[in-house]
């Protein structure tokens, strides 16, 4: 056992209130924290509308903290940052430039060389797979090559930290599973602290060394589990352990799926 | 439907080819019905020349401009004023719409001006506008932006407040501070909405401007028109009528390649080089 690291994301006695243009303001999270190592792989699962993706983007400083406090490297999160890389599910690319203008944007904002960019973006847009389309634009891609695109054009600004909310949530069952695999072979090339919001059961477990399970609205924290498999071993997903794990889990979500899809039917 | 969808297609395919030239015709074929049934009904003497020339002597009249030179001076007339007006609405629109979308004080001040100036028949201040600035080109110029501005103001607004919000966070995520969010992000990603705002404004600055011209004088095809109606030089009118017809029609097909252009990343520019 490892001592245990300084946190490097502290999550402290987080409450968010939603507040629609129109209607009443709904509690979206209530009374959150959490502690996030440094290099860790933390999955955020539950129901969708459990307030896993408004969490972060409280941490990713796109919405006002207005109770509570967020820490990271111990200073508190005041707006987005360069530190903290996002990947959202929808991609949200810039369509107006090309897989490598969209990769060389956060570069050219870092101000970086212009010689010394061009490499670092080709670089990433070589580990994400996409040699050959660096002149497509995002709208003559496929799903899973919009998301490598933006995948690369977030690890090019080199973040510490990476917050992906559902990143394969709209991609296809063949391409999301091997975008998990890649996920996890460049999160072992260059580990960060990944903080990856989904609302997928397996997929929480086979990525993630811990999954912190929140329950529906409003969205709390009901139990964090430790999860520890071997993740470069192909037939993970057949194993008795990983499956009995995968059930023990879902059978902790799946109260909050019933109670979650009331919420929504009423 | 089908027959402008065949003509969309056509227009867009590079070679040329008999099937294309016949999509042409085909889609063309109800204009030169009714120019052929004009100059027919004329030929018979269903009209008098005076009630509607025959088509050959409108076009005869137009010849005649052209080699004595008018046409061009009165088409470069109206030309030059219809397209700085609409330069002039171009720049300030989107830059008011930046600002309106930008500054609540702003939006505050000109929302209700934009609500009631926006469906007023602007046209109505002409008599003012001669009395301020004149029955020259200042005037007709300021008459013609005047009109056009509202529908570039009202499309970048909406084109910016339409930008996905994701796309901003990703940008501000990168290190965009809020110029660059404006200039980088904001702009590109409002462009198709602004360029329709621009394609609406366009044939309003040309349609201002031949009324400009026909109330105020001062050549153009307008005034041109005007002087040929009192003179009762039946052909003279049409031939104008004929004028900025074809004018209108190239400078909004124009429009349109340069539209195509500039959002060439955009679906509809990629799907049009791909079929």
């Amino acid at each position: 056992m490892q001592a245990p690291a300084a946190a490097q994301i502290v999550v402290d006695q987080i409450t968010h209130m939603y507040r629609p243009a129109h209607g009443q303001p709904v509690l979206a999270i209530d009374d959150v924290s959490l502690e996030v190592r440094p290099r860790e792989f933390l999955a955020l699962l539950g129901p969708s509308g459990c307030g896993k993706s408004t969490l972060l983007y409280l941490m990713g400083g796109f919405l006002p903290v207005e109770t509570g406090r967020i820490l990271i490297d111990g200073k508190p999160v005041t707006g987005p940052g360069p530190d903290r890389g996002v990947v959202f599910q929808h991609f949200a690319l810039f369509p107006w430039k090309t897989v490598r203008g969209n990769v060389l944007y956060g570069l050219e904002r870092a101000g970086v060389p212009k010689e010394e960019r061009l490499k670092r973006a080709q670089a990433y847009i070589d580990m994400v797979g996409l040699q050959g389309f660096e002149n497509s634009y995002p709208s003559q891609l496929s799903g899973g090559m919009r998301q490598r695109t933006a995948i690369a054009r977030t690890l090019a600004i080199d973040p510490n930290i990476l917050l992906m909310d559902e990143p394969f949530g709209a991609l296809d069952a063949q391409t999301r599973s091997l975008m998990q695999s890649e996920l996890l072979a460049i999160w072992r090339r260059s580990p960060k602290t990944v903080i990856f919001v989904t609302h997928d059961v397996q997929e929480a477990v086979y990525l993630a060394e811990r999954i912190a399970v929140m329950s529906a609205r409003p969205g709390r924290i009901k139990s964090i589990i430790e999860t520890n498999f071997d993740r470069s071993d192909p037939n993970l997903f057949k194993q008795p352990a990983f499956i009995e794990k995968v059930d023990e889990i879902w059978n902790l979500v799946r109260n909050e799926a019933m109670l979650a899809q009331r919420l929504a039917a009423g | 439907m089908a027959l402008t969808q065949a003509f969309a297609r056509s227009g867009r395919r590079r070679s040329w080819s008999w099937e294309t030239l016949g999509y042409k015709l085909l889609a063309w074929s109800p204009l030169i019905i009714l120019l052929v049934a004009w100059e027919a009904t004329t030929r018979a003497g269903l009209f008098t020349p005076f009630m509607l020339p025959s088509l050959s002597s409108v076009f005869g009249r137009i010849a005649d401009d052209y080699a004595s030179g008018e046409l061009m001076l009165s088409i470069g007339t109206t030309l030059w004023r219809a397209l700085a007006g609409f330069a002039i609405s171009a720049v300030l629109g989107v830059a008011l719409g930046i600002l309106i979308s930008q500054y609540r004080l702003v939006r505050w001040f000109f929302d209700p001006i934009i609500s009631v100036g926006f469906p007023m028949p602007k046209i109505a201040f002409l008599p003012i506008m001669i009395l301020w600035l004149g029955l020259f080109d200042v005037s007709k110029i300021t008459m013609i932006a005047f009109n056009a501005i509202f529908p570039v103001v009202t499309a970048t607004i909406a084109g910016i407040e339409g930008v996905e919000k994701q796309v901003i966070w990703s940008a501000r995520n990168l290190g965009a501070g809020r110029q660059r969010l404006m200039w980088d992000i904001l702009l590109p990603a409002a462009s198709p909405q602004i360029l329709t705002g621009l394609q609406v404004a366009l044939p309003i600055a040309l349609i201002v401007g031949v009324l400009t011209e026909m109330a105020m004088g001062g050549y153009g095809v307008g005034a041109v028109m005007q002087t040929a109606s009192r003179m009762a030089d039946s052909p003279g009118v049409f031939a104008g009528i004929i004028e900025i017809a074809i004018v209108g029609y190239v400078l909004v097909r124009l429009m349109n390649m340069a539209r195509r252009w500039l959002l060439r990343w955009h679906p509809e520019s990629l799907d049009a080089t791909a079929s």
